[in-house]
């Protein structure tokens, strides 16, 4: 090959500089910016060699894990499976390996406690107008860019101020709170399953309800064991892409939806929550796509939430949805079969009420969390006597 | 050609600036990561022509040219390469922390940097081929007269007149008109020669066209685009949404009900009677708000006209009446203004900057407290959280509690998704959805939500987490610039601690590898960037932003290299002498500075400011013939202590404003920058015994 000279190479260079100015309006070379990136994959990693030297008093063993080879452990709680040696710490920053043996590092103790209405969850089919006693411990499996609670879900136990509360003491302090439900919220309750599960068992024998609010990311076996103790849960169906659930969640979508499949197939109620971030899931073909697939495999009856997003966290650089969005999400959910489909993060947006899917009459008036009206006998609607899927007060 | 190449890297040199901060998170320590690169890079530059021009590449008048050519080029397509390459390397829409930061900015401004760094000692051994006498010291004072040409052309004319592209053309025609002129007359007028000049200039020309397009969002549509003197300004429309963008960051729309109702309704709700209200800028939505109550007057004070004029035009905030609009900086308008008001409500974002700092510190909270009638209500907010407390965030309410605390009885937080202080004379109601049902104001978010987001339980243990030994945050030590940098590393889960251990470690290897008259050179463009920055930091706590007042006073640091070098050109034969006495007059300067600080404060004239900037930069500048000529001024030489000035400059940048002005307050930092002279001195001392 004949090497170029000097002059070649500048008038090459120069070319080459103007068609880039000049074509620089197609940036980034193809499709919206938000494809431009799409190859980015922001899952979690194991941390080699982060577990701390000695275990502590809210060191519990893992409940579902797999002894290896090498003093090796894998975690069986979620998908991420993490395969950890002697002196690692799970992807979720909860787990360790400590000699051989998996530890949950957040037995005992929650770094967040609170006695919400229901309605925050959300959970709108779901025992209206009670409280649910609130808890979280850090950790996360997921890393979504827009996380609400990043100061918990991103952090390591012993990073953070935490209370002592043992599953005993949880049940005491939701029946001192009156609240009829408790709920593992706020970060990830899939990452302290051990202390979730016997809490739910000692809750469950006191007839207190058990609620989570969790990204849904779980294996089919832990979750069949938490169905025997949970009564309701309020899951995130973030995408209908994969490819979204990488870039922004660091996750996946396929264990997600299994989990649904699960859910409706072990008679949980569930109310499902679809956060709309502009330029990535504000899609009408994503929505419809999402509605089939609900319809196909769970029927029209659980809750569909579609919620306001605000620039938080990492995903800051983005304006909040156009109520108009979700007002048009809710509408073309209704159209495609959803019984009930409500908007949320926009005070008094009429998608805020329940309508019965049978009379369309009002039910349930939402003013924030307050309940003006009530339209329910039981489980059944006032005026046409069906049957509202949901988990209600007795009439 | 030297002066143009001057006006044209000065003009590019501060929309880079600009641009990267629409880009990234516009901290101090970003502002400071772009200056030290640039700099830094320009050293670089520096050095490699040396080494190049030495064993590759004669200089001669042709080459010079084609780097000119290519130097022009690189700036337009710098701009367009930090706006679209943003998108390819980070998730669109999200922001990122400091190591891929630096990596963004280092390398967006590699290729323009290095080139010109490497152009001025070029443009020295032409003039060398032709001259072998030239006095490297005429190139570093006719590189000045540039600089101070393109300083003063773009923040006097160009920021009111043009868009950044349409900036970066009209700064580079004097250059490619000049490089054209010095290719030799003979060999001007061949093809390649004029195809090179056509195509750059076309690159030039084009820019201008894809402005817009540029910077259209991928959500909406970019309805609205201003460059200000401030910074930029875009509103996207998505349907019936208008967002306003501020610097690339989503600052409110016109549909965010919540926020406007807490902003407005937590302070209010506390007094009984409300006349008078002071907003320092405001919140879309703010004036419904407003109008619930019966005021008589709403002074809103917004520094940046544009900003105002699109919240206006957009309805993001509408006319009310008694509205009076103010364009000033609102802690220069409460230190010239009489008027006492019911209610201080401060929107203003996260103190990121020194500049919004000035309004979270003692003398902010003074000032209003001075400005309240007695019962009257001052409230401002910080980033909320949901539900746990991080430490980062725990220092910053604290710090922000105990110096507000000094001023005012009762100080109440209200946590939610933002934090908002109420402090007054008299006590705080907390349950706000009664206070306004006693006045029979009605509102969407907090009658529904408030009882639901705000348990007491909530409200009191963020208040009782509230940590007393947290420091004040000063005005003459800003704790929270350290708290928000904590903060901001915490957030992406880095430690700056490699990219200190890796800087300290190169500059040491590279002081160890300096002769004497460099390390003057470094010291002197350290203390130069360092005492700039605190010049114009103390000059905004005591008479705010005012954007024409720092313009001149940047000038002035630039303005007196000249007359400096000019001087030292003729005095460089008196050699240690005159470095040791101009040091000793850079240390009496500061010294001076400290005493004024301290004792006048306020009472400063802003001629002392501008006096002390120009002595500062006429000692630098009288420095650096001075060193050449000691150095030998052979290009070697010349090479070095140019790349030492502009080193130094990096070091002081980055030394200054991210950590001895944050973590030792303004005094002790210009007593550091004293100390690094006072080595300098030493250093000469230890040559002449």
């Amino acid at each position: 090959m004949n090497r170029i000279s000097r002059r070649q190479f500048l008038y090459c260079s120069a070319a080459f500089l103007s068609t880039t100015v000049s074509g620089q309006s197609f940036f980034p070379f193809s499709g919206t910016p938000c494809e431009a990136a799409l190859s980015e994959d922001i899952r979690g990693k194991v941390f080699k060699g982060d577990a701390p030297k000695t275990l502590w008093k809210w060191s519990h063993e893992g409940f579902l894990y797999k002894k290896l080879e090498k003093n090796k452990v894998v975690c069986g709680i979620c998908p991420n499976r993490c395969v950890l040696a002697p002196g690692d710490r799970s992807v979720c920053r909860s787990k360790v390996n400590f000699d051989g043996t998996l530890y949950s590092l957040t037995y005992g103790n929650p770094c967040s406690v609170n006695t919400d209405p229901i309605e925050k969850k959300p959970l709108f089919h779901f025992m209206p107008r009670t409280k649910a006693f609130s808890l979280a411990t850090t950790g996360c499996n997921f890393r979504c860019l827009n996380c609400q609670n990043y100061e918990i879900s991103q952090a390591k136990p012993h990073d953070v101020w935490n209370y002592e509360l043992f599953p005993p003491d949880v049940v005491k302090e939701a029946q001192r709170a009156d609240a009829d439900s408790i709920a593992y919220t706020y970060s990830e309750p899939i990452t302290f399953f051990e202390y979730m599960i016997d809490t739910c068992r000692l809750a469950r024998e006191k007839n207190i309800r058990n609620v989570i609010v969790s990204n849904a990311y779980i294996n089919r076996k832990p979750l069949l064991e938490l169905c025997k103790v949970l009564d309701g849960a309020s899951l995130n169906l973030k995408s209908m892409s994969d490819d979204i659930y990488r870039q922004l969640n660091g996750g996946r979508l396929q264990p997600v939806l299994q989990t649904f499949k699960t859910l409706h197939e072990q008679g949980i109620h569930f109310e499902m929550i679809n956060l709309v971030v502009p330029g990535y899931t504000d899609d009408d073909q994503m929505v419809k796509q999402m509605c089939a697939w609900i319809l196909e495999n769970l029927g029209p009856n659980y809750p569909l939430h579609f919620l306001r997003f605000f620039p938080r966290y990492k995903l800051d650089r983005l304006p909040p949805t156009p109520v108009s969005t979700l007002t048009r999400f809710r509408k073309l959910a209704m159209q495609e079969g959803i019984h009930y489909v409500y908007v949320g993060n926009v005070p008094n947006h009429e998608g805020t009420h329940t309508y019965c899917h049978n009379c369309n009459k009002l039910l349930i008036e939402r003013m924030g969390y307050f309940i003006p009206q009530y339209n329910l006998n039981g489980n059944k609607c006032k005026y046409c006597d069906t049957i509202i899927p949901g988990v209600w007060n007795k009439a | 050609m030297v002066i143009a190449t001057g006006i044209s890297s000065v003009v590019t040199q501060l929309l880079t600036i600009r641009e990267l901060l629409t880009q990234f998170q516009g901290n101090e320590m970003v502002i400071a990561l772009i200056l030290f690169n640039w700099l830094i890079l320009g050293g670089i530059g520096t050095l490699l022509a040396r080494v190049i021009t030495h064993r590759l590449w004669k200089a001669t008048p042709a080459r010079l040219y084609w780097l000119s050519l290519s130097l022009s080029g690189f700036a337009a397509l710098q701009i367009l390469a930090i706006r679209n390459l943003r998108d390819v390397f980070f998730i669109h829409g999200s922001s990122v922390g400091f190591y891929p930061t630096w990596l963004y900015t280092f390398f967006t401004v590699t290729p323009y940097c290095l080139l010109l760094g490497f152009v001025l000692p070029y443009s020295l051994f032409v003039l060398r081929n032709e001259s072998c006498d030239y006095p490297g010291a005429r190139i570093y004072i006719t590189d000045n007269i540039g600089d101070v040409s393109g300083g003063a052309l773009f923040s006097f004319v160009l920021v009111y007149l043009v868009t950044p592209l349409q900036a970066i053309f009209l700064a580079h025609i004097p250059l490619l008109i000049t490089s054209y002129l010095l290719y030799p007359a003979s060999r001007r007028h061949r093809p390649p020669v004029v195809l090179a000049l056509a195509l750059v200039t076309a690159v030039l020309v084009s820019g201008m066209f894809v402005e817009k397009p540029s910077l259209a969002p991928a959500e909406g549509r970019l309805v609205y685009y201003r460059e200000t003197r401030y910074g930029r300004i875009s509103v996207h429309q998505d349907q019936e949404q208008f967002t306003l963008f501020e610097d690339g960051v989503p600052v409110f729309s016109n549909q965010n009900v919540s926020i406007a109702e807490e902003t407005i309704h937590y302070p209010l709700a506390q007094l009984e009677k409300i006349r008078h209200v002071l907003l320092v800028s405001a919140e879309g939505g703010v004036m419904e708000e407003l109008q619930k109550y019966s005021l008589q007057s709403v002074d809103y004070v917004e520094l940046d006209p544009e900003v105002t004029a699109v919240q206006f035009k957009f309805k993001m905030i509408k006319e009310i009446k008694g509205l009076n609009v103010i364009h000033q900086d609102g802690r220069a308008y409460l230190a010239s203004s009489k008027k006492h008001y019911d209610a201080i409500i401060v929107n203003l974002p996260e103190p990121e900057t020194f500049q919004i700092n000035r309004f979270y510190t003692d003398r902010f909270f003074e000032l209003a407290k001075a400005h309240l009638t007695r019962d009257g209500v001052l409230s401002f907010s910080m980033q909320g959280f949901e539900n746990y407390l991080a430490e980062p965030q725990r220092q910053k309410l604290s710090s922000l509690y105990n110096t507000v605390s000094a001023y005012f009885k009762h100080v109440m937080l209200l946590p939610g998704q933002k934090v908002f202080f109420l402090c007054r004379n008299r006590p705080i109601t907390t349950d706000i959805p009664a206070a306004l049902a006693g006045k029979g104001i009605s509102s969407r978010y907090i009658s529904g939500f408030y009882y639901g987001n705000l348990t007491p339980e909530r409200i009191q243990r963020l208040n009782q987490r509230m940590d007393s030994s947290t420091p004040l945050n000063l005005d003459n030590s800003p704790y929270l610039m350290r708290v928000m940098f904590s903060q901001w590393f915490a957030k992406y889960q880095t430690s700056p601690l490699g990219f200190i251990i890796a800087m300290v470690a190169l500059i040491v290897v590279y002081l160890v590898r300096i002769s004497r008259e460099e390390f003057v050179l470094f010291s002197t463009g350290c203390m130069t960037m360092g005492s700039e920055i605190l010049v114009i930091f103390a000059f905004q706590i005591f008479f705010g932003y005012i954007y024409l007042q720092i313009g001149i006073i940047i000038t002035v640091f630039l303005a007196g290299l000249l007359p400096g070098a000019w001087f030292g050109n003729r005095l460089r034969r008196q050699g240690k002498q005159v470095l040791a006495i101009t040091d000793g007059l850079l240390i009496a300067l500061l010294a001076i500075l400290i005493i004024a600080l301290d004792k006048g404060s306020d009472r400063l004239p802003v001629l002392f400011f501008l006096s002390f900037g120009f002595i500062v930069s006429l000692a630098c500048g009288f420095q650096f013939p001075v060193a050449l000529y000691l150095r030998g001024s052979d290009a070697g030489a010349a090479t070095r202590t140019f790349s030492a000035d502009l080193i130094g400059a990096a070091c002081g940048t980055l030394l200054t404003s991210v950590a001895l002005i944050p973590y030792f307050g303004i005094i002790w930092a210009a007593i550091g920058l004293i100390a690094l002279k006072l080595i300098s001195l030493a250093v000469i001392g230890s040559h002449r015994a």
